[in-house]
């Protein structure tokens, strides 16, 4: 089965993302900040990374930055609640494949983890 | 001098008068001895004599009197010119200060809060200068006092829409969540979780609003151009509102001039301005409606327009359409959702895009709003850098 790592600080989004996700099929990992995300990579291989920009303690983006550095190629896709997610942090130096913002529009995020995940 | 010489001429034509007295004198008792036959030739000679004594007399005061009128005259023009040069002096000691005023109250006006002038020379333009500078300390305390406020406001305003969107995101979230199972729920339930999605969308779109708008007065609201094909792009935004103006039997026709050429723009920020005019078209005119997109080419601009035949907008709403929270008369239909801020950010956009937007209305035969864009290639220095506009003052 399919596995998504969900990471966001907000519980009720987690929980949202979750069900969501579940709902279409897939097998779910949570992590609620950057550092759990590091951890949660190395013990259960998901096969996509779904971040929040913003956590306290660590990013999502420096979780990603930690991740690539260490040669980690899963696709990641990041959350932000910026409206134009481009404006504010986007680093250009990272390879992401794409961004989600808040609030969520499922229908566009749930095509874009079937495409990321279809290869 | 001249009164010293005019009290000395007074003096010799005294002299003068009594010296004539005495020849006349002189004279006379030299022609009374020749009358009593005992003058002869001496007495004679003392009447000639004296005579000549008188011409020379008068000769000698007539050149004293032109003496002393020139030097009157003189001592007069000295007089007014010492008067002049005082008064000269005088007014000088005056402009000086009152130039400086003038001078900095100009810089003051254009913006320039840190003009002064220098307190100094008579009490009055001293006591003009220190009210002046004091009156500038204060509006520049005040200023300062307002940009702080403003750079608190946009950043509230920024931090706020960003927080909010959390909790929004659980809201809709779960509400569409229920909705996925809406063969469960009650026409009731449907109803009740529809009027939540409803109004989150409407939260959603006030904070994409204010937001912009937040970002447009901090100087931050950056635009990306790239050559765009307009046409393509208003046609695409004409098919997507379609759906809108269906649902009210409205029709949404476009006209679109063929060859317009490429424009630099930012093609999103296009597409909602687009959408922005139009979606106050469908929402502000009845049902049945018409309207109309119409794009052509204007001199050097290419200009797009959203025109409808609805209500119309009173002369006194169009003088502030494109102001904040300003909204039409919604009297005529209950579609209104709008932020209220949809023409304030248009404006904005189209103007950070270097063109101009304008509307006009006739009550009761429809509206139209256009904008107009550059077709020339904007200059790198139409688009705002956060660093200037941040450190300026």
């Amino acid at each position: 089965m399919t596995m998504v790592l969900v990471a966001d600080d907000s519980e009720t989004i987690l929980l949202l993302m979750r069900t969501r996700l579940e709902l279409a099929g897939y097998e779910v990992t949570t992590a609620s900040d950057g550092q759990e995300v590091v951890d949660r990579v190395a013990e259960r291989e998901p096969d996509l990374l779904l971040l929040d920009a913003m956590m306290p303690r660590k990013s999502g983006i420096d979780a990603l930055r930690e991740l690539r550095a260490g040669g980690c190629e899963v696709p990641a896709l990041i959350v932000s609640a910026h409206q134009n997610p481009n404006d504010a942090d986007a680093p250009t130096d990272l390879e992401i494949d794409g961004f989600v913002t808040k609030p969520i529009d499922f229908d566009h995020l749930l095509s874009s983890v079937a495409d990321l995940t279809a290869s | 001098m001249a009164v010293i010489g005019v009290g000395r001429f007074i003096q010799k034509r005294q002299d003068f008068e009594d010296s004539i007295a005495r020849s006349y004198q002189v004279e006379m008792t030299a022609r009374v001895r020749i009358a009593q036959g005992f003058g002869g030739a001496g007495a004679r000679r003392v009447v000639e004599n004296q005579s000549e004594h008188r011409q020379e007399l008068r000769d000698q005061i007539s050149s004293d009197t032109r003496d002393t009128a020139i030097l009157v005259a003189a001592g007069l023009i000295a007089g007014l010119t010492g008067a002049l040069l005082l008064f000269s002096g005088l007014i000088a000691s005056l402009r000086r200060p009152l130039e400086a005023l003038v001078d900095a109250a100009g810089r003051l006006a254009s913006g320039d809060l840190s003009a002064r002038v220098e307190v100094g020379g008579l009490s009055e333009t001293a006591t003009l200068g220190a009210a002046f500078n004091e009156m500038a300390d204060q509006l520049q305390a005040e200023a300062s006092q307002r940009e702080q406020l403003d750079r608190l406001k946009d950043e509230f305003v920024l931090t706020a829409s960003h927080e909010l969107r959390s909790p929004l995101t659980s809201v809709q979230g779960f509400a569409e969540l229920l909705m996925l199972e809406r063969d469960t729920l009650t026409p009731k339930q449907v109803e009740t979780v529809e009027i939540i999605l409803d109004n989150c969308r409407h939260l959603v779109r006030l904070l994409n609003d204010l937001l912009d708008l937040a970002r447009s007065d901090a100087g931050r609201l950056a635009i990306r151009m790239r050559p765009t094909e307009l046409a393509p792009l208003v046609d695409e935004v004409v098919r997507t509102m379609r759906a809108q103006t269906a649902a009210a039997d409205q029709t949404l026709e476009e006209d679109l001039e063929a060859g317009i050429p490429t424009v630099s723009v930012e093609p999103d920020r296009i597409r909602q301005i687009l959408v922005n005019l139009i979606t106050n078209a469908h929402e502000y005119s009845p049902e049945g409606a018409s309207i109309w997109v119409r794009s052509r080419v204007v001199g050097d601009e290419v200009e797009i327009s959203v025109t409808d035949d609805g209500p119309g907008i009173p002369e006194n709403q169009l003088d502030h359409i494109f102001e904040r929270f300003v909204r039409g008369d919604a009297g005529l239909t209950q579609r209104v959702g709008g932020t209220g801020l949809g023409l304030a950010i248009s404006k904005s956009l189209v103007e950070l895009h270097g063109g101009t937007i304008e509307a006009d209305s006739t009550p009761g035969e429809g509206s139209t709003f256009r904008f107009r864009l550059p077709l020339r290639p904007l200059a790198e220095s139409a688009q705002p850098s956060p660093a200037t506009v941040d450190s300026s003052p």
